[in-house]
């Protein structure tokens, strides 16, 4: 080996080793020991682990509150996700017509303050503009001669309210994302289908809806991690209640944790929900490659 | 943009970005005007938006009842910290990922980046037995060490780093520069736009972060400031007005740093398409 050789694995084998021992330690082992975890019955209090098999995953299916958690997650996606795509595209299409810089830069801004708040704090900020008796959201109600509500403790609205609360949580990045999808679609596109007469509409299917397939991808993947695994504004607005309508997963799996201390079982629970998330990302990708090569 | 002019159709648009824009800040409205009023006022007077008797009693239990400044204070060096060093080991593994050859290294970094993909359920159980073997419980230690290192950080310092000429580092060595001054003074200082953007979201990610904390921080002096919230709002009699104080000294610095890093952000966000 020259001397250069020797130096140069030197410095990998100094700057990388501190770098992959901290990957080790706080990524790759949990995430082998997380996805173990639930053949053993492990607690934090006794020192042997037994094997457990697959008691807990045997568990997993008798448990009437793991579905119901599982329900009301998808129910949130289902919802939460369409709605924060619609909603974002249709502002950022619309703050992008806005010729004048001073104010498409103020709408971009005002749109995305709330995401740069810390969510808990917006979870309690929410909590209060939701209270029934004094909160804002009921002033504006009377205001406008509606009855009052009981936001977050009436089951029907509650995970409503904290859908709400989300969206104008994370609106701000998605519309900043199709905002720079948009920008990149070469003008020329659609000078030639304004040239051949095409509708507003005929314009945004066949133009800017396919040309911001990549973007709409990203997004598509990035918020549905993110949305399954939301947990500040559940357990601080509702905690999980009334009548369970907003035990997400992710609280399921803390409270299962942290709470009852049944680390194995939460363990068992987690796996559930990576399956599901991988699933999911997978059938996006496959759905969004199809497309592109369209 | 091809029409200029202020047609029925765009002044709709202007009014409905503008209604929604301000229906946005709302709540931030709603928390400042809150902090000010007394608590026996919030939870009579259902009518008023605006404080009918304005007072800093809200303001004043915050500052003065509690630790508010030690929690603040351990949220920003511990913030400051995770920065730093994500920066700096993004940045280094980037380079050597970026520009050199060695057995494994693809393996590795597949590694690295499948890491990304994992829900934070299936590692903070795992992570909290690790944690607490090794002593560090109620440690602020504990929210700093795991984060020191970012598989996102590191993708993007590739990224930007396998864009600069192999010719200008090896000119460098020419010049008989070490590895690491080669990195230091002439890797680092190529790839500042990227590593703005990664400190921004690595600060903001530490800062906001309330999951890992609440989990790991149990005892009052250690908490961080969206804990305190959170305190605030769990005590048994809820003093909405102590909350809100507390969510506007928490809000308002953010606010502003956002304000004046705006353009970084922005472009750092859509630079690299992450939160």
């Amino acid at each position: 080996m020259s001397k250069q050789q020797v130096s140069e694995r030197r410095f990998i084998a100094l700057s990388l080793t501190p770098i992959v021992i901290l990957f080790l330690v706080f990524s790759v082992i949990p995430i082998a020991i997380g996805t173990v975890l639930m053949f053993f019955d492990y607690s934090p209090l006794s020192n042997s682990i037994p094997f457990a098999g697959f008691k807990h995953i045997q568990e997993l299916f008798s448990d009437k509150m793991f579905f119901k958690s599982l329900g009301v997650t998808f129910t949130f996606v289902i919802v939460a996700i369409p709605a924060n795509i619609v909603v974002t595209l249709l502002i950022a299409m619309g703050i992008n017509k806005i010729h004048d810089g001073f104010w498409k830069n103020s709408f971009r801004t005002l749109f995305f303050l709330p995401a740069i708040a810390p969510l808990a704090g917006s979870a309690v900020i929410w909590t209060t503009m939701f209270n029934a008796d004094s909160g804002v959201v009921n002033m504006a109600f009377k205001l406008l001669g509606l009855p009052s509500v009981n936001w977050l403790t009436d089951p029907s609205t509650a995970l409503l309210s904290v859908i709400i609360m989300t969206l104008w949580a994370d609106i701000g990045y998605n519309i900043v994302l199709f905002m720079a999808g948009l920008d990149s679609i070469p003008e020329s596109l659609y000078e030639a289908a304004e040239l051949d007469g095409a509708s507003k509409w005929h314009v945004f299917w066949s133009i800017s809806l396919p040309m911001l397939s990549r973007t709409m991808l990203f997004v598509f993947i990035m918020t549905s991690i993110s949305y399954f695994q939301m947990f500040p504004q559940f357990q601080i607005m509702t905690k999980g209640g009334p009548l369970h309508e907003t035990y997400v997963l992710a609280l399921n799996i803390y409270d299962q944790a942290f709470s009852f201390m049944n680390m194995s079982y939460a363990s068992a629970m987690a796996f559930m929900m990576l399956i599901i998330i991988l699933i999911l990302t997978l059938i996006q990708m496959r759905i969004g490659r199809s497309q592109w090569e369209h | 943009m091809r029409t200029k002019k202020w047609d029925l159709p765009y002044i709709l648009l202007f009014a409905a970005l503008l209604i929604g824009s301000l229906v946005m800040f709302v709540p931030y409205l709603w928390m400042v005007l809150t902090s000010f009023k007394s608590n026996s006022e919030i939870l009579t007077s259902s009518n008023h938006l605006l404080p009918q008797e304005p007072t800093l009693s809200g303001y004043r239990k915050v500052l003065g009842e509690v630790p508010f400044f030690r929690w603040f204070l351990n949220s920003l060096s511990t913030s400051a910290i995770v920065t730093v060093g994500a920066m700096f080991s993004s940045a280094l593994a980037g380079y050597i990922f970026a520009k050199f050859r060695f057995r494994g290294k693809r393996l590795l970094f597949v590694v690295i980046l499948a890491t990304m993909m994992v829900p934070f359920q299936i590692v903070m159980v795992p992570t909290y037995i690790i944690i607490s073997k090794l002593n560090l419980v109620n440690d602020l230690s504990a929210i700093v060490i795991p984060y020191l290192v970012s598989a996102f950080g590191i993708f993007l310092a590739k990224q930007f780093i396998e864009a600069i000429p192999n010719e200008l580092i090896e000119a460098a060595r020419m010049d008989g520069a070490s590895e690491f001054r080669t990195f230091w003074s002439l890797v680092l200082p190529q790839i500042k736009p990227a590593l703005s953007a990664l400190a921004i979201f690595s600060f903001m990610a530490s800062w906001n972060n309330y999951l890992w904390p609440l989990i790991i921080l149990n005892e009052e002096s250690k908490m961080t400031v969206p804990l305190a919230l959170v305190f605030f709002n769990g005590q048994n009699v809820v003093n909405y007005n102590v909350v809100m104080s507390a969510a506007v000294l928490i809000m308002i610095p953010v606010v502003v740093i956002f304000l004046i890093f705006q353009k970084q952000f922005i472009k750092g966000l859509t630079m690299t398409g992450f939160k």
